[in-house]
């Protein structure tokens, strides 16, 4: 196989960097090379946040080019749609949690949340395989907002774009994940399995 | 939980590290027995690290109060035989420049490596400085690594070359190699039993005599051409030239990674030569010559200076003038900023007259810009620093009238967020400690000034800055925000805490002990969670003769949360009822947890983000926000 590259996009706080770990950690043990490049500014939370994770042979920058990632996961709708429209291939996967985490432009009155329609349609220009839900309502369900992570890391296992299993991924998972949590990072990942199934139809 | 990954003891294993994380591995295989860091992004993770393992590693760390302190420790430790680490950011070496140099010259004797983590295109950084020049000046050696797997096998050998060539060596990266994460195999771990012994032949004037001891700058230079030998022959410094190439990259460090994946992209292999130069100071000249001569044309590719560049330009004059060398002094590179695989493909598709498919979204990205926010950096929910700029701001208002009246000096730290909307409270930050310097200039001629400065900053570099203030007779206003952490940089703790960077036990040191000490004629300390209770002090402060401080201190809203875990905060809620919809907590306040419900007109509290701090409800002029279940 060539380079499989995946884009993360998300907001500070959201656990995307563990995401891209049980990612990079599952690579690891089928064999496989991987880079994880993290973009994060000053902020603790709430910042824009981005991974780039490449699999396999043959990159050496932690960047994936403009126009190159295979697959997007959008933590945030707004962040999915920023970063997809730079990164994401014509035609690639787009994972899109579509709850709203809205910046202090927004909050302050400055600026108003586009509407997930107009976001949309610009992700549209690049790409009509969008897969969208309340990744945060379903994580809810699950126990814990903050389980986000895991529905989203679920909905991307079951698309099978990733070239291993998901036993590996719920192996790092089980040896990452402190005991206390466990057991609801497992349920949002499995219900994120199902959230794939259901809305990429 | 598993054990971390840079202490295990099984060579050939392969674990996921981070640039930052491999440094530290490196380290400990190398068999360090003391390890200094001041925390800076991107810098930080390698002292995180550290701390957590430092037990389970059997070496020792510690937070420094400031690089120069960290700088001295480890050399301290390198006289008594010990392997030293230091690690900092680039704008941390321009404190520890001071101890630099003398080391330089007297040289070491326990390898001391110290690792200075640049920062292309300023992503968390005042400056964009280059620290490879710093070297220089220093006459340091310095190896770039351009993996996470170099990262650790570079520190590894650098202890051991500084070791042996009795100079202290620099391991320069970058924010994006500190901040990747890939694949490392893992080495063996090397255990140093060294008795600590101080070397007295090597430093003591009493035992070798000042004059042996004094003058080395001649000795300083012959071990940096031993160096230069060893740098020659080294296979980390990769030439790949067969002759019939026309052009040749030079690829320094981390950005050989680019000059790769464009020859790959481009499928240009055997046409161009290249060095994979991990040492650019000193330069291999032999490699670089050899290139010189084989190809025409030579592209230097490095990351912030042409540093590389104007090195082999020099070297040409004399064994190729008729090379052509570019980079970024020619433009050929950016001259600032850092580079990326796309403007590698561009430039040598460029040199190479090979047009480059290039996916150009610009038109959809600026669509994406209209539409979008930038996401503008902001405080915390719940930040005690936003309670306080609040409060200070009303105290302004009311003791001098205006807000403009006033200059205010911010300083580095979360803090400095002052800045921004709508808190709009903050003119200046420059560096560490900076506030309480360039305000007794401003108060000196007349100019009413704030000094806003955290915890973290004070200690590091705010205590002989207040001292001058006192001494000199300075009038001066100072506000500590005090969170009790180190905050931005991943809350590592201070000397407040009562505890070292390993979580052992240690003698609390608090600010308004120091600021009595030195003189201070005004010390009050309050809790910016009572709005009233802060801008009355504020006020005190403002009013005050001679030199005043208010500490304004309550725990990072974070740490808070995070302390409080499993458990979480009651959080606030606005009642529809009461609420005017006057969105003067969000446009006066703005706390990420508030957000504006178009649907009912009114405010909303996100539950889910609310540290339950209050500090919205005492913002509210009709008392619409209250406590859930009250």
């Amino acid at each position: 196989m060539g380079v499989f590259g995946l884009v993360i996009a998300g907001v500070g706080g959201q656990g995307t960097l563990l995401a891209s770990r049980l990612i990079a950690q599952s690579s690891i043990d089928v064999g496989l090379p991987v880079k994880i490049g993290e973009t994060y500014g000053m902020a603790q939370r709430g910042g824009p946040v981005m991974g780039h994770i490449q699999i396999g042979e043959g990159a050496e920058s932690p960047q994936i080019r403009p126009g190159e990632a295979d697959a997007l996961i959008g933590f945030e709708i707004g962040e999915a749609v920023r970063r997809g429209v730079t990164y994401l291939k014509e035609g690639g996967l787009a994972l899109v949690n579509t709850r709203k985490f809205p910046p202090l432009e927004v909050i302050s009155g400055m600026m108003e949340y586009p509407s997930e329609d107009s976001l949309l349609s610009l992700l549209g220009e690049v790409t009509s395989d969008i897969v969208k839900f309340d990744a945060t309502a379903i994580a809810e369900e699950a126990g814990d907002a903050i389980a986000t992570n895991m529905v989203m890391l679920g909905a991307i296992v079951e698309s099978r774009k990733l070239p291993f299993d998901e036993e590996v991924v719920t192996a790092a998972l089980r040896r990452s994940v402190r005991a206390a949590y466990l057991e609801t990072n497992l349920k949002a990942f499995m219900m994120g399995k199902t959230a794939y199934g259901d809305f990429s139809k | 939980m598993s054990v971390h990954p840079v202490v295990i003891d099984e060579p050939g294993k392969k674990v996921l590290l981070m640039g930052n994380e491999a440094i530290a591995r490196g380290a400990i295989e190398a068999g360090a027995t003391v390890a200094t860091a001041y925390p800076g992004t991107p810098s930080s993770e390698i002292g995180n690290t550290l701390s957590r393992v430092s037990d389970a590693a059997g070496l020792y760390f510690e937070w420094s109060i400031n690089e120069k302190v960290a700088f001295e420790v480890a050399f301290g430790a390198s006289m008594c035989g010990q392997r030293s680490l230091v690690a900092m950011k680039h704008v941390g070496l321009n404190v520890a420049l001071d101890v630099l140099n003398p080391v330089s010259l007297r040289g070491v004797n326990g390898g001391l490596v110290f690792v200075s983590t640049d920062d292309p295109s300023q992503h968390s950084s005042r400056t964009e400085q280059d620290n490879r020049w710093l070297a220089k000046q220093n006459c340091i050696p310095v190896l770039e690594p351009s993996s996470p797997q170099e990262a650790k096998d570079f520190t590894r050998y650098a202890f051991e070359l500084s070791e042996r060539v009795k100079l202290p060596v620099m391991i320069r990266t970058v924010t994006r190699l500190s901040h990747m994460r890939s694949d490392v195999d893992l080495g063996p771990i090397y255990r140093l039993e060294r008795k600590p012994e101080f070397d007295w032949e090597g430093f003591s004037y009493r035992v070798a005599g000042f004059e042996k001891l004094f003058r080395r700058h001649g000795e300083r230079h012959e071990k940096l051409d031993r160096v230069k030998e060893e740098f020659e022959g080294a296979d980390f410094n990769h030439l790949k030239l067969d002759g019939s190439e026309k052009v040749g990259i030079i690829g320094v460090g981390f950005a050989f990674t680019y000059v790769l994946d464009a020859i790959r992209k481009l499928g240009v292999e055997s046409e161009v030569a290249y060095l994979k130069l991990a040492t650019p100071h000193p330069l291999p000249t032999e490699k670089i010559a050899r290139m010189l001569e084989g190809v025409e044309t030579l592209l230097v590719v490095e990351e912030v200076d042409p540093f590389v560049e104007m090195h082999v330009k020099s070297l040409a004059k004399e064994i190729a003038a008729s090379a052509t060398i570019l980079g970024r002094e020619t433009g050929h590179l950016p001259r600032e900023g850092e580079l990326s695989p796309s403007i590698l493909d561009s430039a040598l598709g460029g040199l190479l007259g090979i047009s480059v498919d290039r996916i150009d979204r610009s038109d959809m990205e600026e669509k994406v810009g209209e539409l979008l926010f930038d996401r503008m950096l902001t405080l915390c929910p719940g930040c005690p620093h936003r309670a306080s700029i609040h409060a200070l701001k009303k105290a302004v208002r009311k003791v001098k009238g205006d807000l403009m009246s006033i200059v205010v000096n911010g300083d580095i730290g979360c803090y400095g967020l002052a800045h921004a909307p709508p808190m709009s409270f903050e003119d200046t930050y420059f560096c560490m400690g900076a506030s309480i310097g360039v305000s007794q200039g401003m108060a000196r001629v007349g100019v009413d000034t704030i000094a806003w400065i955290g915890d973290g900053t004070f200690f590091h570099a705010g205590m002989p800055s207040l001292l001058n203030a006192v001494y000199n007779g300075s009038p001066l206003k100072i506000v500590v925000a005090d969170n009790g952490t180190v905050a931005m940089t991943g809350f590592q703790p201070t000397p407040q805490s009562g505890k070292t960077a390993t979580g052992k036990p240690a003698k609390k040191v608090m600010i308004e002990d120091i600021a009595r000490t030195l003189g201070v004629d005004l010390v009050e300390v309050v809790d910016p969670y009572d709005l009233e209770g802060a801008q009355g002090a504020f006020e005190r402060m403002l009013e005050a003769e001679g030199v005043a401080m208010v500490i304004a201190r309550r725990a990072c809203s974070m740490e808070a949360v995070r302390a409080m875990r499993p458990e979480k905060p009651v959080p606030y809620f606005v009642d529809d009822e009461l609420c005017t919809g006057c969105r003067i907590c969000l446009s006066q306040f703005g706390c990420p947890a508030l957000a504006w419900r178009e649907e009912s007109g009114k405010a909303w509290v996100d539950s889910a983000i609310c540290t339950g701090c209050s500090v919205c409800a005492q913002v509210c002029p009709f008392d619409a926000i209250l406590l859930e279940g009250s």
